[in-house]
């Protein structure tokens, strides 16, 4: 083995994370002053005292290691459904009987006037909602024919109608929600997240992300679950929920697992090796994510594995053992969250309804879409909810944007397929779990469906509220880089939606 | 000409100018009475629905370019008196007409219209912002009034909670030792319940069969301060109910998928700020938690299950 030991890898580790390009450039200057600082800066945080600035200083072999919130907080963890392409408010959610009556009549020149549409071009018609709609649960909350499920966990939602964007394709929007920035190179909600609190179980990563796919497929892909400038252990790992639960994670036929302890053990000198020549806190990283990886292939099996479930669970949910389906990954969310997961990021793919070609249209893709996701999503909360989950674990199900309360005629023309272009204005997305009111609507769009009359939320501010609901201040978690202390919510003011709170 | 003529043509054109300065800005004249104190200025009482509705939202909306800075059309809405005085076109509140009121006639207008405020770019009044100023015109504009009827109610900020990290290392100080010694013998079991707090949450899930009666036994020197206890799936039994009914402070417990039974139910009743308990697959029956779903307590599993 080699001679450094796990102590002075710590202290190493810690002087390099302390040691930014400003104080490298400042050591030619600085000289003995600048020594004396960095090593002033690598003292290992006291666990019992209490910094004034948050300190999320971690022994470099377990990163994931929890640490406490900045308060009291309302949820530990956090499972989120992401309908990418985004579903239609307007057929799902947000009821406009005065559009239903507008429908097939020309747009009116002041929803069009000065703005600029991703495909709608010279005057659309309306286009009014394609399903009957009712009121459901004791909250009487509008639901279109397409949730039947849902409906029945309705008084468990908090219904916000009223979210907004300034993103209006998908790649920036879809990153906007999961990072913050429409920009690349932004951390992810689950690597902000895993970063400030850690994670429960050290043999399963924090932050999991569960894809399935209903027709096309992620259009910002991977950086919606990087860690852009934090370190990359706390970047989102995607798992499968047929077959291996990870590529390669499991050992071939011909190596004992005796023989893989061998192999890591190599691999961990040559990188302590390399760590004590360049210096390069990514190196611990490799260490620690190895040695995790060995830990997951026990772990990760069993709790992916939704065989072990009983026959009446796999009904309730849709599921079916060895296919890639949002149902599956609906029940493996909930096995992760019992296990400790910090962060379960899901994503359903093909909700982009144009219009253009067929299984795009709200008539037919949408309807395929509901029927694939409606089920399970309402199994999950029930499910959570039941097992007494639901009182500290956050739900979020939503899209990235909203679509138009007209009918698209990409190119000016009238198209064959019913479809409805992006609409950044305004969209529908629920929460529901630990410190939210529930069986509530919060925000209001116009009779149309246009614009937001009553409370905006912008995503910033749903990402303050969420952080506020896992015990941290949203000015407060931040990370330096390039001279700024980032922040999830970025730079414009944030708000916490202080009317959803329970 | 003689000094007294030239003396009075002065007077004469500066008393024209200051009089068309007056006529054409009537804000200037008033602006300057009030600052040379010949006219009293208006002035909001605290408490009154100006300071505390009117005025925070012309001061979040307005005054980054209607204040002391910039004060575009000579409008200036960083102050009671201003607000009242108007601008270049003479004053934009009318009190008890907002038809007749300049401010709210732009307030809302479409947002497309040339001559709506906040200009285009801008995000608009939301309805309650809107409804809040028309509410306050139509009742006087006064600087005084306290309520007013209909009004929709104000909007919370959340507030963070403070920190005072000298009182948490005091509250913790009595039980560091203990703390400290516990976590390195269950790594990951027991965490502070925040950065703000003394009080612990010791999650034991994850150690499965192998945490027993003698771990849960090993956490009495923290049992007032732990307010949240998660031992599902772990191998204790009934011989953990004194134990259990000792931790004062429970808000939360988890007990799913384990050996204990009705009896150590019956000892959780003094537990007085117990708000769930999680019993999933265990033997507990429904008698045995009747008292506790009295009480209000919220019953996951058990007997009904």
């Amino acid at each position: 083995m080699s001679d450094l030991t796990s102590d002075d890898l710590l202290a190493e580790y810690l002087k390099v994370q302390a040691q930014t390009r400003r104080q490298f450039v400042g050591w030619g200057a600085g000289g003995l002053g600048a020594l004396f600082m960095n090593s002033a800066m690598a003292a290992p945080p006291q666990p019992h005292a209490v910094p004034s600035a948050l300190n999320f200083a971690r022994d470099p072999a377990t990163p994931l290691s929890v640490l406490p919130p900045q308060f009291a907080a309302k949820v530990k963890r956090v499972i989120y459904l992401h309908m990418g392409g985004s579903p239609s408010q307007l057929d799902l959610f947000d009821y406009k009987p005065v559009l239903k009556r507008f429908h097939g009549h020309d747009c009116p020149q002041s929803f069009l006037a000065g703005k600029r549409f991703a495909f709608i071009q010279g005057v659309p018609k309306l286009l009014g909602p394609m399903f009957p709609f009712h009121q459901a649960g004791k909250s009487g909350a509008w639901i279109s024919d397409r949730l039947p499920h849902l409906e029945k966990q309705v008084d468990d939602l908090c219904i916000i109608k009223s979210m907004t964007t300034d993103q209006f394709n998908h790649a920036p929007a879809q990153l906007l929600v999961h990072t913050g920035d429409p920009r690349l190179g932004h951390a992810s909600l689950g690597s902000w997240i895993t970063y400030g609190l850690g994670s429960e179980n050290q043999n399963l990563p924090g932050f999991i992300v569960l894809i399935s796919n209903g027709g096309t497929t992620a259009n910002a892909g991977k950086p919606l679950w990087g860690s852009g400038f934090l370190p990359s252990v706390y970047q989102g790992v995607p798992c499968r929920s047929a077959s291996e639960p990870v590529l390669y994670l499991q050992n071939s036929p011909s190596v004992t697992r005796p023989e893989r302890r061998q192999v890591l053990d190599a691999v961990e000198e040559i990188n302590r090796e390399n760590f004590k020549t360049f210096g390069n806190p990514e190196t611990v990283t490799r260490i620690a994510q190895y040695e995790m990886a060995f830990r997951m292939q026990l772990e990760a099996s069993d709790a992916m594995d939704i065989k072990k479930e009983p026959a009446k669970v796999l009904e309730r949910y849709g599921a079916e053992p060895g296919k890639t389906s949002y149902a599956n990954n609906c029940l493996v969310a909930r096995r992760l969250a019992e296990r400790g997961v910090r962060f379960i990021q899901l994503y359903h793919w093909g909700w982009d309804s144009h219009g253009t070609p067929v299984d795009e249209g709200v008539n037919v893709g949408l309807v395929k879409r509901c029927k694939e996701t409606d089920q399970p999503t309402a199994a999950l909360l029930a499910d959570l909810k039941q097992r007494g989950l639901l009182e500290d674990t956050l739900v979020i199900w939503g899209g990235e944007f909203g679509r138009t309360p007209m009918w698209e005629n990409r190119g000016g023309q009238e198209m064959e397929f019913i479809g409805r272009d992006h609409h950044p204005s305004c969209f529908t997305l629920f929460m529901a779990g630990g410190g939210i009111k529930h069986g509530i609507s919060h925000g209001e769009t116009d009779e149309m469906g246009y614009s937001i009359v009553r409370n905006p939320v912008e995503v910033r501010d749903l990402h303050a509220t969420m952080l506020y609901l896992l015990g941290f201040d949203y000015r407060k978690l931040n990370y330096p880089y390039q001279g700024l202390d980032q922040k999830l919510t970025g730079v414009k003011p944030a708000r916490i939606v202080s009317e959803i709170l329970a | 000409m003689s000094a007294p003529a030239y003396a009075a043509c002065v007077a004469l054109v500066t008393a024209l100018g200051l009089g068309f300065a007056a006529w054409a800005h009537p804000a200037f004249l008033h602006s300057s009475l009030q600052n040379l104190g010949l006219e009293k200025a208006p002035r909001a009482m605290p408490g009154s629905f100006y300071i505390t509705r009117i005025a925070p939202l012309f001061e979040t909306r307005c005054v980054s370019c209607h204040g002391n800075t910039r004060a575009k059309g000579q409008l200036r809405l960083d102050s009671f008196a201003a607000a009242m005085r108007g601008g270049k076109d003479g004053t934009v509140i009318v009190p008890g007409d907002p038809g007749a009121s300049e401010l709210f006639h732009r307030i809302s207008l479409p947002v497309s219209d040339d001559k709506a405020m906040p200009p285009s770019g801008k995000s608009p009044l939301t309805a309650d912002e809107v409804t809040v100023i028309r509410l306050w015109i139509a009742a006087g504009a006064s600087g005084e009034m306290r309520t007013i009827k209909g009004a929709p109610k104000p909007v919370l900020e959340v507030r963070i909670p403070e920190s005072d990290p000298a009182a948490v290392q005091k509250q913790r100080a009595p039980l560091a030792a203990a703390v400290t010694q516990l976590q390195a013998r269950f790594p990951g079991v027991i965490i502070y319940e925040s950065r703000n707090s003394a009080d612990l949450e010791v999650d034991a899930s994850l150690k499965g069969a192998a945490f027993g009666d003698a771990d849960l036994a090993a956490l009495m020197p923290l049992k007032t301060r732990i307010t949240r206890a998660d031992f599902s799936g772990t191998s204790i039994t009934d011989a953990s109910a004194p134990a259990l009914a000792a931790m004062t402070a429970l808000t939360r417990l988890r007990l799913a998928r384990t050996q204990v039974t009705n009896k150590t139910i019956g000892s959780l009743a003094s537990l007085m700020t117990l708000k769930s308990v999680s019993l999933i697959d265990t033997k507990v029956s429904d008698a045995a938690l009747a008292p506790l779903r009295q009480r209000g307590v919220l019953v996951y599993g058990g007997g009904n299950e």
